[in-house]
């Protein structure tokens, strides 16, 4: 119906705008064409250009991001210029010229700031600033099942006020299903810069507001059974990794990439010994910070006894009146170092504790190519040493341990930032260790639905011949072409270490050529230090095979972060 | 005889292996897998390696996703079983570093390791020829190590014979440098890209090589401690009054049979008359291999070896083709007479007073255990620098020419480490028994065999003892498949795996060699074997003649009959 030419034009048009500009123009020209107005030339709403609006986000799995720019979306259908913005790309200086500051923030790790917001948060935190021209809300993205939720908003909103800062909305606090008080929150905050501007002209053309976004169903728990554990590494390796099967009734939705949680359970001798430590009654019912059950099932299923946070322990101090220097550890060794009087100072302890976090396992299976009703996962023994003892973690020791047959209470969890590209489109996956989870999900993907796409891979570990994960499978997947190639570093197979980086360096010239051909890179792993000295290594390449400097090679990958073609699912 | 027509694919894969270079080389890079591609898993035998993995471990491994536990077993070319004290010292080193440790002496007098991994093999094999030692053509189709009678003690022309093992081994070498190109990093000859450039001209095995395995082996009577006519060439040493005057030549010889398959046999080689000067030993043993890869069969190899390749053509026109290649005429064979095929445990001295000391290791494994440090104790003895290390062709091992005044030093180890005592202290029966490697490295194996049989002979002790027979000399052997690499069916009773924890009973060889014995019973579990040898030593004990050997025995009774 629309002529060539003009659709070319339309094209190159559209293409001068953003992701999130042009969802702002579809709700714009959709707004005008149910309301009819058909007229021309287009009534443009009056926007208020005067006062400067800004809407940040900080997001680790894309939550944030996408609900600021659909607020930012619905803010400009009612003519309000909200200047959108990631923290990660935020200059700092610009807070003392921030007339209205609105923040949009998820909380990670246990209780930290998500990746793209670090930067920001220690900088509030580091400095004592005054900002006593700001109007500010907090919007805070979380999960209520982790001790500290949605710790990261709290702080910036506490941070604000105390910068001088005037709060026009207070802070909300969004569990797992956070779209409707998410919308919510931003009528107010929208509400606050009308009234504010129709001080200012009373001629201001009234929009509508549009229904809030209608719900994205919350957590769904799903009850799977262990089909299959087995652990990955040969005799005779320093590690131990468990692939596990976990089957279900009914279909798991979910896609390559995504994780799932799962809230372990604590290991019954120590609940034994806490109970032997206190005298205090198992089946005694306690009301705890969010369930009120029998001690026994508090502690075995509700409360987190491993390694307390400083703030728990503070508490504990204050309430047994002893004094413990700032520290973590088990409840367990808690009460053996610092004992408490009796049963009932105990009862007032559980009433402290934190609830049991859940742990995400990135899914290694896909649904096209094992089945929806199966997950697989890949899960590492976790070990550290505490007051000088060897100790395992409690949930990956805890999936270590359960038997086939045994039942299994799961969620998904979505990574919206950790997802395949189109099929034709190639792509770089550097998964070292349990890394490789998400990558045998891709892979398995790719397979599955005849992707068209080149799969590069790069898996590290300690020894080739006890420690090459899914070694099979990649076998097979090199044979039929699934996997364009693979590049592998053990480590310790030869007298110098030899990491993923290390190939990605002998191999820089085609790894560029792949990005600059349209690749996206992937990392997955551990945080610390893979993934930094993987990114590392990946700027050198980009500054040496680019020719370019520092400054650009950074920009380069933050550009690709941008396109979504740079994306990490490490932890 | 039925025949395939179509060439077995191994003929293309030689044939095709640019002097037995193949794709080796992209092999070792290959690091996704510790094998290497299949058509390089049979040229590198040709190397002396074969491809392995641990048998014991395959399904744990398979479950846990991981590939089979790859390794390469190593096998020296080390004609007539020799080693300097220095090269056993490396020997020990190397195998500590790059293989399980253990070092096996096998039934043609050389030494294997096993486990070495891939990244490991060329590390391995440069070590090794660092002690002036390879592994060219140990294994493959192409003549195998020449083994020769171990005891110098034997007669004063012992020297004299054992150097026709070297001349022999180095007349049937493969001409290409591959090995030494693709192991030792030297130059390449000419470029490869011109494949027919590179394959150096082997006037002996061409680019064909021979149809199968090739083996020579060479005797001093008395004694055939290395089974002379077991070999595809034996050599049988005719001496007068201390003098060597040449050999008697046999054909034919080889012991592997294929459970299920009438057209393989065993068989002894066929003496096909006599040779006096070096110059005509050697031509014969060259013509012969040239018959073989002329006339050999090339597309069942399960009927390739010479012994076929003989029956097939007669033995009459097989030599009147020898003498035709040879142009001169084999003299009638002379006599000679086998009185044993033993090893002469503890102290011999020979003609020149040096001094030997035989080892018993049982088996041909060099390791320590808890009972005995004999891998520690050989290092040691290796350090004194007195003695040369002889191997022999029953697994054990010669302390070999040590001086008068050394004799007491090395004395002294021998019992520091108490290996005089387990020499001594070994019982009759063991100390003649062989059993082949079997489990867990060999990919043919169907039944234990060296892990095995140590603790059967336990067992069988006690009845020899009931029947007061433990000083008889039986000669038993085991293996744990019909391929006889334990010479099983050359034994006075024989073992031969048949599936997992059964044995076929053989019984009635002779106790020199000379007679093979016949099959007796079917797959026996352990019970059965015991209680079958229980009865056959009660017949035995009351119904011998004086003297008679248990073979002989046995063949008369019980296999003559049928
Ligand atoms: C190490 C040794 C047995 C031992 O415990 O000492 C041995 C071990 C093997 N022999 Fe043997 N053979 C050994 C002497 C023999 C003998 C006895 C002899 O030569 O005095 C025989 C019977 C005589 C004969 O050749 O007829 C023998 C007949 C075989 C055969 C059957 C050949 C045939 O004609 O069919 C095979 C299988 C094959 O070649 O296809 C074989 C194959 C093998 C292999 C390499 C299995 C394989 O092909 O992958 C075994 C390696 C096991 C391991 O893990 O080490 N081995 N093999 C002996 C090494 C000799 C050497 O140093 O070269
Ligand atoms: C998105 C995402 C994906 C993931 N994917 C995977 C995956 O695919 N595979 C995988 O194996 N893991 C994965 N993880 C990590 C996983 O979630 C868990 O963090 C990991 O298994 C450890 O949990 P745990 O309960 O076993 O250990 P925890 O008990 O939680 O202990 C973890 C750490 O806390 C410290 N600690 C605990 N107790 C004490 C104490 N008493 N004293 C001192 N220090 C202490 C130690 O440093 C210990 O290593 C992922 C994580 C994320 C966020
Ligand atoms: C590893 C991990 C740790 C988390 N820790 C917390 C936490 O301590 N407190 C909390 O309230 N939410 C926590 N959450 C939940 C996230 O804040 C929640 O999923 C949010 O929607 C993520 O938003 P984003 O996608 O913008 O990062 C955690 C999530 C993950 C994946
Ligand atoms: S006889 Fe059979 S089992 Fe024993 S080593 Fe030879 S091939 Fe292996």
């Amino acid at each position: 119906m629309i002529g060539e030419t003009r659709l070319q034009q339309l094209h190159a048009f559209l293409n001068s705008y953003s992701k999130e500009e042009l969802i702002w123009i579809n709700d714009y020209l959709s707004g005008i064409v149910s309301s009819g107005a058909r007229q021309s030339p287009v009534h443009i709403p009056k926007t208020v250009a005067t006062k400067k609006i800004s809407l940040v986000f900080g997001t680790e799995t894309g939550n944030a991001k996408r609900l600021a720019t659909e607020l930012a979306a619905v803010a400009r259908k009612k003519g309000i210029n909200a200047r959108l913005q990631g923290l990660d790309q935020y200059r700092l200086s610009d807070l003392s010229k921030e007339e209205y500051f609105f923040v949009v923030i998820s909380t990670h790790g246990e209780g930290e700031a998500p990746v793209t917001a670090k930067k920001f948060y220690e900088y509030i935190h580091a400095n004592e600033l005054s900002l006593p021209q700001i109007k500010f809300s907090v919007l805070a993205l979380g999960d209520s099942s982790y001790p500290l939720f949605c710790k990261t908003g709290e702080d910036v909103d506490a941070r604000f006020s105390q910068f001088g800062a005037t709060r026009v909305v207070p802070l909300q606090k969004c569990d797992v299903e956070y779209e409707e008080e998410a919308h919510q929150w931003f009528e107010q905050v929208i509400g606050i810069i009308e009234k504010e501007e129709k001080e200012k002209d009373k001629d201001k053309a009234t929009v509508p507001v549009p229904a809030p976004a209608k719900k994205t169903g919350g957590k769904k728990y799903y009850t799977g059974t262990i089909l299959t554990n087995i652990n990955l590494n040969d005799r005779g390796s320093n590690k131990q990794t468990y692939h596990i099967e976990i089957g279900t009734e009914e279909a798991i939705e979910y896609e390559p990439g995504d994780a799932i949680g799962v809230i372990p359970q604590n290991r019954q001798k120590v609940i034994e010994r806490i109970i032997a430590l206190t005298g205090i009654d198992a089946n005694l019912i306690v009301p705890a910070i969010k369930h009120t059950a029998t001690v026994a099932e508090l502690l075995t299923q509700h409360l987190n006894i491993c390694y307390l946070l400083t703030s728990t322990i503070k508490k504990y101090a204050a309430i047994t009146g002893q004094h413990i220097p700032d520290t973590r550890m088990d409840l367990a060794d808690l009460l053996r170092i610092y004992p408490v009087k009796n049963a009932t100072q105990f009862e007032e302890i559980i009433k402290i504790l934190m609830p049991l976090a859940p742990r995400l396992y990135s899914v290694s299976s896909s649904a096209a190519a094992h089945g929806s009703s199966e997950v697989h996962i890949t899960v590492a023994r976790n070990r550290f040493l505490a007051l000088d003892e060897q100790r395992f973690g409690l949930c990956s020791e805890f999936l270590g341990d359960v038997p086939k047959g045994t039942k299994l209470t799961f969620y998904v969890h979505k990574n919206k930032n950790f997802k395949l590209p189109a099929p034709d489109k190639d792509i770089i996956m550097i998964g070292p260790g349990t890394g490789v989870a998400p990558f045998r999900s891709f892979i398995a993907e790719r397979d599955a639905t005849g992707a068209t796409g080149k799969n590069w891979f790069f898996f590290g570990e300690q020894h080739f011949s006890s420690d090459f994960l899914y070694q099979r499978e990649m076998q097979d997947y090199l044979q039929t072409n699934v996997l364009t190639q693979i590049d592998l570093a053990f480590s310790r197979d030869q007298p110098e270490k030899i990491y993923v980086q290390d190939k990605m360096k002998k191999r820089a010239a085609e790894l560029y050529n792949w990005i600059s051909n349209g690749a996206s890179v992937y990392i997955s792993g551990t945080k610390d230090p893979m993934s930094k000295d993987v990114e590392n290594t990946l700027l050198q390449i980009i500054k040496e095979q680019g020719g370019k400097t520092n400054e650009e090679a950074r920009q380069f990958l933050a550009q690709l972060d941008n396109e979504g073609r740079y994306e990490k699912d490490v932890y | 005889m039925k025949q395939k027509k179509t060439i077995s694919p191994i003929e293309r894969i030689k044939a095709a292996s640019n002097g037995l270079r193949g794709t080796l080389s992209k092999s070792l890079d290959e690091d996704i897998t510790g094998a290497l591609y299949e058509d390089d898993q049979s040229l590198i035998k040709f190397h002396g390696l074969y491809q392995q993995d641990d048998r014991d471990r395959r399904e744990e491994r398979s479950e846990k996703k991981l590939e089979w536990l790859y390794s390469f077993m190593i096998r020296l070319r080390l004609p007539g079983g020799f080693l300097s004290p220095k090269q056993w010292i490396g020997l020990h080193h190397i195998a500590g570093e790059h293989s399980t440790g253990t070092i096996k002496i096998t039934t043609r007098q050389t030494v294997q390791l096993h486990g070495i991994i891939k990244s490991q093999l060329k590390p391995t094999l440069q070590s090794f020829n660092t002690l002036h030692l390879d592994s060219i053509a140990a294994c493959g189709d192409v003549n195998r190590n020449v083994t020769c009678s171990a005891h110098p003690d034997e007669s004063p022309i012992h020297a004299q014979v054992f150097q026709y093992a070297d001349k022999i081994s180095i007349m049937a070498l493969p001409k290409t440098r591959a090995y030494y190109e693709i192991w030792l990093d030297e130059e390449q000859l000419e470029d490869k890209k011109d494949p027919s450039a590179v394959a150096e001209e082997d006037p002996l095995y061409q680019d064909r090589y021979l149809p199968r395995k090739f083996k020579v082996g060479i005797a001093i009577p008395p004694n055939n401690d290395v089974d002379v006519l077991t070999n595809d060439v034996g050599l049988i040493a005719i001496i007068d009054n201390n003098e060597l005057k040449g050999f008697n030549i046999a054909a034919g010889g080889g012991l592997s049979v294929t459970h299920g398959n009438p057209d393989t046999y065993a068989r002894l080689a066929t003496v096909l008359g006599f040779v006096d000067t070096e110059g005509k030993i050697l031509k014969t043993v060259y013509e012969i291999m040239t018959i073989q890869r002329d006339f050999g069969n090339r597309s069942d190899r399960k009927l390739a070896r010479l012994k076929y390749t003989i029956d097939k053509m007669g033995v009459e026109a097989f030599k009147a083709e020898l003498e035709k290649r040879c142009d001169f005429v084999l003299e009638a064979a002379k006599p000679y007479t086998f009185t044993s095929r033993k090893d002469h445990y503890g102290w011999k001295q020979n003609h020149e007073n040096k001094w030997y000391y035989t080892i018993f290791i049982e088996n041909g494994r060099v390791l320590d255990t808890e009972k005995l440090a004999l891998k520690t104790a050989l290092l040691e003895l290796a350090k004194t620098g007195k003695a040369n290390f002889r191997f022999t062709g029953n697994q054990n091992l010669i302390l070999a020419d040590i001086a008068d005044m050394d004799k007491p030093e090395i004395e002294a180890l021998l019992q520091q480490f108490k290996i005089d005592k387990h020499t001594d202290d070994a019982s009759a029966l063991r100390k003649n028994a062989m059993a082949c490697v079997a489990f867990n490295t060999c990919p043919l194996a169907l039944a234990e065999a060296q892990r095995y049989l140590p603790s059967l002979i336990d067992k069988i002790e006690p009845l020899l003892e009931k029947y007061g027979l433990t000083e008889e000399e039986i000669i038993l052997r085991m293996t744990g498949c019909p391929n006889g690499c334990g010479r099983s069916p050359a034994a006075e009773i024989g073992f031969v795996g048949t599936a997992y924890g059964h044995y076929n009973l053989h019984i009635g060889g002779d106790r020199t060699g000379e007679r093979l014995n016949t099959k007796y019973k079917e797959s026996l579990n352990e019970e059965q074997i015991l209680q079958t040898l229980d009865e056959l030593f009660a017949v035995y004990k009351t119904e011998r003649t004086a003297g008679e050997k248990f073979g002989d025995f046995a063949n008369k009774k019980w296999i003559g009959i049928k």
